[in-house]
């Protein structure tokens, strides 16, 4: 008989070099707040820091550090597949995998179908203060691009130095300095996964939709529909025409921010992107579009 | 003690005099070259012999091969070979096998030649030639002894029942969307990876590898080779490939030597910032021996691999919009060549698309705007596309070229229908180009990519036919003189060895690859045809059968 739920989910880091991979992952390490049994894959332990006390004592080689709730981070040297084979028979239950900096999630993603594995979601990191330049470099801009276009979520770093920084497709994103990024990377799921068997621990807890109107709404609707949003919406983010111009929506928990745009940026997409804890709450949501 | 070699005619390379019938050699050194009845001076004051074997024969500079993979050739080597191109091997010619019935009656041949459970490895299979392959069709032919079936591009592989059964393959971990088909047989991309983690105990079992490297020594002997370059020393890992090189690759049975160019990124691999690099580089030196050299080389990696039409082109790119890949981010690339390049080091940087080699030579351009160096030996590895008004800035760079000119034979004209189209596919490989430019331009096999054979390479550089018979960029083809130039001491000048070998005269090391007829007067289209009689390595004659 097989046993159930034996196959390990990989959570794909990406982005490309400076976006913040190894800061957001220092700070999963640093956290406490990994699940159980997690498995950080990193390229090289070159500017991973683990603080000392959350190393389990003699835990500490080349390859392995071992972490407090029976987690461990790996160096696996442009090796995955030798990596995954070896955690096959750990007790590892889930795995964080840091990408290279000019991989593709679609690629990557592929690579994680191995056998005892499948992608669970990839989230991409977007450096709030270069992407826009480097999405025009002759080298990366359509690699870059194509990280974006290919993630299932995406965490935007540094907006703190560049707060006017949007992003011009309607995806779901969350900030990297949120109090909560952490655990929604961790329970975010990829669309893609439908029918494959996900032990209950580790289904996804984040769920997100997109909405997008073919005609103008009034101002007076939108405000009073955000209102009426479940308790288990999170995040709502995008760009509304309404009566009265082109709205920019912004709400983080229940603190909404409703900001009013002279022009739309012709790149720009209209729509809002939807994120919350609750499936059937999402799929209750009925908005004429 | 002298020895005077007389030959029907000898070619130096050596531009001040180009051709002459003897050379006399002391101790596996060049003392004199020219016509026997100058060498009196020499001979009146030692004793000598006269060697007259190859005296109706015509001796060559010996042939450098500056750009191929020991390690992965011997993991390659063990195994038996059904390819659409015609491979020259020491131990039997592989015959091209050009459809399916061709490849299951080889394959049916190769079966009955092994015992009952001896496992089965072929390498070279192409579905545009052979087929659609499975584990039925396999089966059909060798029933159930373990067969593995590699792609020619390495990037995929079948196995039958019994070699999955052999490597242990669990079928029920087997999910779709795994690059697995395990009703094929068929594994692929990731699916690859799990097969090879499962094969590794057969292919790089350590009897498996030294057998490996004992083939790639005649191969190399066999394609007249005294010099090559080992372009990505350390590729598996350092001490285990450096233990074995020395110990199969060195010795006084071993007609050749070897530039050893550590693979960069591998060497600083676990974090190790870059300009820590030239440190550790620095010290695989003292591991030099006699035919084994690390020198102030290293290699270096800019976009993806050509076979897998994963170069980085620019515009219009490829037919079907796919995009090539980077095999290092670009700012950690031009990282690794500030470090060496300002620590003096000559840098080789593998580049494939013309998007890769303009990159690299910005870099380049860059450094030489920090640091101006001449004569630094930067070279571009591969150079499979390019634009002609890149060759200008190679140029101008000072930079040098080492191509796989067998990728128009092979590729060029699957690439004009799958590809990049006519015009690009028939100007890869722009050495008629380089040649013009003044650039100093090698040709290389990066075997197993390509035969090692330097005679097969002059070759498709001189008559630029591709594998359907089509000439490709007739322009860009060069002459014999340039082709066998581009062999020997162009080469020597890529792998910095120039001192003392690539050519004929007095003061450099007694390296010579001696053949029946003349390659600079015979039918061109002959010339990847000509036998190789012998090559003298320093002095000492290793007779080719």
């Amino acid at each position: 008989m097989i046993k159930m739920f034996t196959e390990k989910p990989i959570t794909l880091i990406g982005g490309y070099l400076g976006a913040g991979k190894t800061t957001f992952i220092n700070r999963l390490l640093n956290s406490g707040g990994l699940p159980s049994r997690t498995a950080v894959l990193v390229n090289d332990f070159g500017d991973i820091n683990v603080d000392e006390q959350l190393i389990r004592s003699g835990s500490k080689s080349d390859q392995v550090i071992g972490l407090a709730n029976g987690c461990v981070c790996c160096s696996i040297a442009d090796d995955l597949t030798s990596a995954l084979e070896t955690l096959k028979s750990s007790a590892i239950e889930r795995v964080l995998l840091e990408c290279s900096g000019v991989a593709e999630p679609q690629k990557a993603r592929v690579q994680c179908h191995y056998p005892g594995y499948y992608p669970h979601a990839s989230v991409v990191l977007v450096d709030a203060l270069n992407h826009q330049q480097r999405c025009k470099d002759k080298y990366v801009g359509t690699l870059v691009a194509a990280q974006v276009q290919q993630a299932d979520l995406i965490v935007i770093s540094k907006s703190a130095l560049n707060p006017d920084f949007r992003l011009q497709t309607l995806q779901p994103s969350i900030d990297a300095d949120d109090q909560d990024a952490m655990e929604v990377v961790l329970g975010w799921g990829s669309e893609s996964n439908h029918g494959q068997s996900i032990p209950p621990n580790l289904a996804p807890s984040f769920f997100t939709r997109t909405w997008q109107s073919q005609l103008p709404v009034s101002l007076a609707d939108l405000t009073q529909r955000l209102e009426d949003l479940p308790g288990s919406v999170q995040r709502v983010k995008g760009l509304v025409a309404t009566d009265a111009g082109i709205i920019e929506v912004q709400r983080v928990g229940t603190d909404t921010q409703l900001t009013p745009w002279t022009q739309l940026p012709h790149t720009a997409q209209l729509g809002l992107v939807i994120i919350a804890s609750a499936a059937d709450d999402l799929a209750s949501i009925d908005w004429a579009s | 003690m002298l020895t005077l070699y007389k030959a029907r005619s000898i070619i130096t390379m050596n531009e001040s005099l180009p051709r002459a019938t003897a050379v006399l050699v002391r101790d596996g050194m060049i003392v004199e070259v020219g016509e026997p009845e100058h060498m009196g001076p020499w001979l009146r004051h030692e004793e000598y012999v006269v060697e007259d074997q190859f005296a109706e024969k015509v001796i060559c500079p010996g042939f450098i091969d500056p750009h191929l993979h020991p390690s992965m050739a011997a993991v390659l080597l063990p195994m038996e070979f059904i390819t659409a191109m015609r491979w020259k091997l020491p131990w039997g010619e592989v015959e091209p096998v050009t459809d399916a019935e061709g490849f299951d009656r080889r394959m049916g041949a190769l079966s009955a030649k092994k015992s009952v459970d001896e496992p089965l490895f072929i390498w070279g299979y192409h579905q545009l030639w052979h087929g659609p392959m499975s584990r039925a069709r396999i089966e059909e032919i060798v029933g159930d002894k373990p067969t593995v079936v590699w792609h020619r591009s390495f990037h995929e592989l079948y196995m039958n029942a019994a070699a999955m059964e052999m490597v242990g393959v669990v079928a029920a971990e087997i999910k779709p969307g795994m690059q697995i088909d395990i009703e094929r047989g068929w594994f692929f991309e990731g699916g690859l990876g799990y097969a090879i983690n499962r094969l590794n105990p057969w292919i790089l079992a350590p009897e498996k590898y030294a057998a490996g490297l004992k083939r790639l020594k005649q191969v190399v002997h066999h394609g007249g080779h005294t010099t090559i370059g080992d372009l990505a020393t350390g590729m598996f890992n350092f001490s285990a490939e450096a233990e074995a090189l020395s110990q199969h690759l060195e010795g006084d049975d071993v007609p050749f030597r070897t530039r050893l160019v550590a693979h960069g990124t591998v060497l600083t691999r676990g974090g190790v910032p870059p300009q820590q690099g030239p440190e550790l580089a620095e010290a695989l030196l003292q591991r030099n021996s006699h035919r084994l050299h690390f020198g102030r080389h290293i290699k270096l990696f800019s976009d993806g691999a050509f076979f897998s039409q994963l170069a980085q082109l620019q515009e219009p790119g490829y037919i079907d919009g796919h995009h090539g890949e980077w095999l290092t981010t670009p700012e950690i690339l031009e990282q690794h060549i500030r470090a060496y390049w300002h620590a003096g080091y000559q840098i080789h940087v593998h580049v494939t698309g013309d998007l890769g080699l303009q990159l690299t030579l910005d870099i380049l351009q860059k450094m030489q705007e920090e640091k101006p160096r001449f004569n630094h030996g930067f070279t571009l590895e591969h150079f499979g596309f390019s634009t002609p008004e890149q060759i200008r800035q190679i140029q101008a760079l000072g930079a040098q070229v080492s191509a796989n000119v067998y990728y128009l034979h092979e590729l060029s004209d699957s690439y004009t229908q799958n590809g990049i189209g006519y015009e690009r596919a028939s100007q890869m490989a722009r050495l008629g180009s380089c040649f013009r430019a003044g650039i100093n331009t090698t040709v290389h096999s990066d075997f197993t990519m390509a035969p090692a054979e330097p005679l097969n390479s002059m070759w498709v550089a001189v008559n630029r036919v591709n594998h359907v018979g089509n000439v490709m960029g007739a322009t860009e083809a060069i002459t014999a003189q340039q082709a066998l130039q581009a062999i020997t001491l162009n080469a020597a000048h890529v792998i910095g060895m120039a001192d003392i070998t690539g050519s004929i005269r007095a003061g450099k090391r007694a390296d010579f690859t001696v053949l029946d007829e003349d390659p600079l007067t015979c039918d061109p289209l002959d010339l990847r045809d000509i036998n190789i009689c012998a090559t003298v390595f320093e002095g000492k004659i290793f007779p080719l059968a």
